[in-house]
This record gives C-alpha cells, structure tokens and sequence, in this order.
C-alpha cells in the first residue's frame, strides 16, 4: 500500500504519496545511499585495513592518485581522527563535507517539498543548482587531475 | 482481452503506463548520478561505466515507452543525458588509464636510462683507478698489479703492437 505523508489541514483529504513524487523517491534513495556510504566507512576500520575498494591506479603506476585514501579519511573523520584523516587524503574532508550536506539537504528539502506546495518548482530548482555548484567544488580537483593526462 | 477502442479502456492503460515511465525516469535518474559521482573519483572510475549503460538502457526504453503513449519525458531525458555524459567521464577513465599504463612503461625506461647512467659514471670513475692482487701462500707471495688507465691501456696497445712488454702490468714474484 503506498504510504500517505499528511493530511491536509482538514484532516480529511489525503496528502502526498511518497512513491508518487519522482523528487521524494530521488531524496529517499539518496539519503539511503549517503547512508550505507557512512555505514561503509564505519564498518570497516583504517586500523585493520580491510577495505574491498581498491585503487586501480595505485595498483598499476605505485603512485597514489587523489582519491586515494578516501576511505581511510572517511573512517578516521568519523572516528574523530580529523588530523589523520587529511594525513590520509587531503581532501577527504571536502568530499565528507559534500555527502553530509547532501544528506542534510535531502531531509530538508523533502520536508519543504512536502510541507509548501507553493514552492516546490523553486526549490527543485535551487537544488538542482545547488548541488550541481557543489559538486563541482568538491570534485573539480579530480575532474582536473582525470582531464590532465 | 481489454477492448482499446473503449475510451475508459485506454484511460486505464494510461494510468498504468504512466507510473511505469516514471518508474523508469526515477531508476535512470538515480543511476546516471550515481554514475557521475564514480565516474569522477579515479579510483573507482572505471566501474563507473556498468551503472552508466544500465542508465541509458533504463532512459532509451522509459523513453520508447513514452513516445508510445505520449506520457512526459523529462525525468527520462535527464537521465538519459546525465548517463551519458556520465558514461563517456566514466570511458574517458579507460583511456586515463591506458595513458597512465604508457606513462609507466615511459617511467620503466626512464629508470633504466638512470640505471645506465649510474653504470657508465661508475665506470668512468674506475677507468683511472689502480687494482692490485695480492696472493699469498705460505712464503710464496704473488702480486699482480694492473691499471685500467684508458691512456694506459693506449699506450700498452701501442708498445704491444711495436713488440715491447707492457710497462704498466707487472708481476712481481717474492719469496
């Protein structure tokens, strides 16, 4: 049965269906993603480097390139281990900043979208911009070490 | 068998096509992001290019599907472009790492160049140098000493070929 959000003020007409709303199953799906990317970093632990991700690169060349140790930095980021983290990966922190807002911005702007109707074209808007600007922030110097060779 | 030419009917067929399209724009959407974000980080790049093809194939049938039906398209069209472009970063990582395979083939060659180089100074380095062997049994003692000198080695070349001994090697036998 698909899940009804809220009722209106009345209480007697039905609200929003999650699954009806392409934006609200996006939101879902990456608040899901974000979160298993958080759970993998926590999981597995930078002591016993028993990481599955390996770095194809590092692998063939010996040198590491810029995405290198990211899962090591993510790990130590949330075990608090900040100085460690940008030992690991310089900008580690950068990229964990990007998936924590998004996070953070995918539980909000679902509850904007469901909460002001008037609004929704706006703010998808905005977000679509938003995230695209920070995403290129973030990843821009991976986008230029790919492009450089 | 559903009669189609009943408006209700086709009504029907809408209300059941349509969520399917959406289903599809929203699968292709997820996946073509997803897509781009591995497509940019070069350790997981290559990868990249497996949900990239699954994108577009989502995005070509959602939008055959639409054509079909006249449903909307803009959740299919946006994840057919993302896929792409997403695809074609996540391709251009298989070149990244053919180029980056030359390179260390060049950085093979390189250190062999250095390895040569090394070679050739340390032997110019002994090229002036003195060796001397000294053997010794008992009361018997032999020594052979010998200069690698290249002027030297010029100049016993020369007394050989005019039939002299060579003033430079010598071996000196002592009891």
């Amino acid at each position: 049965m698909t899940p009804w959000i809220k009722r209106n003020d009345r209480g007697n007409k039905p609200g929003i269906r999650i699954f009806d709303e392409p934006y609200l199953v996006i939101n879902i799906f990456f608040t899901g993603v974000i979160v298993l990317i958080i759970a993998y970093s926590c999981f597995f632990s930078p002591e016993k480097d028993n990481y599955p991700v390996q770095c194809i690169h590092e692998k063939i060349t010996g040198k590491p390139c810029p995405s290198c140790g990211l899962s090591h930095s993510f790990s130590l980021i949330l075990r608090g281990r900040i100085d460690e983290a940008y030992d690991w990966n310089g900008k580690g922190m950068t990229v964990f900043i990007f998936f924590v807002s998004q996070l953070i911005m995918r539980i909000l702007f679902s509850w904007i979208f469901i909460r002001h109707q008037s609004v929704r074209k706006q703010l998808m808007m905005f977000d679509i911009i938003g995230s695209s600007v920070l995403f290129l922030i973030t990843f821009t110097p991976f986008i230029v070490y790919i492009l450089r060779f | 068998m559903e009669d189609l030419s009943n408006p209700t009917a086709q009504n029907n067929q809408q209300n059941t096509e349509k969520p399917a399209n959406q289903t599809l724009g929203i699968a292709a959407l997820i996946t073509a992001i997803i897509t781009f974000v591995m497509a940019v980080i070069p350790c997981i790049g290559v990868i990249a290019i497996i949900p990239g093809i699954i994108a577009i194939v989502l995005a070509a049938v959602g939008l055959s599907q639409a054509s079909r039906n006249d449903s909307p398209r803009g959740l299919l069209l946006a994840g057919m472009i993302i896929g792409v472009v997403a695809s074609l970063l996540a391709f251009s990582q298989i070149f990244f790492t053919g180029r980056i395979i030359s390179h260390s083939d060049r950085w093979g060659r390189e250190i062999q160049n250095v390895v040569k180089d090394v070679r050739k100074d340390v032997l110019k380095d002994l090229e002036d140098a003195n060796i001397s062997i000294k053997v010794q049994n008992g009361d018997e003692e032999v020594e052979i000493t010998t200069s690698i000198d290249r002027k030297d080695r010029e100049q016993t070349l020369e007394e050989l070929e005019k039939g002299n001994v060579p003033a430079n090697d010598s071996l000196d036998k002592k009891k």
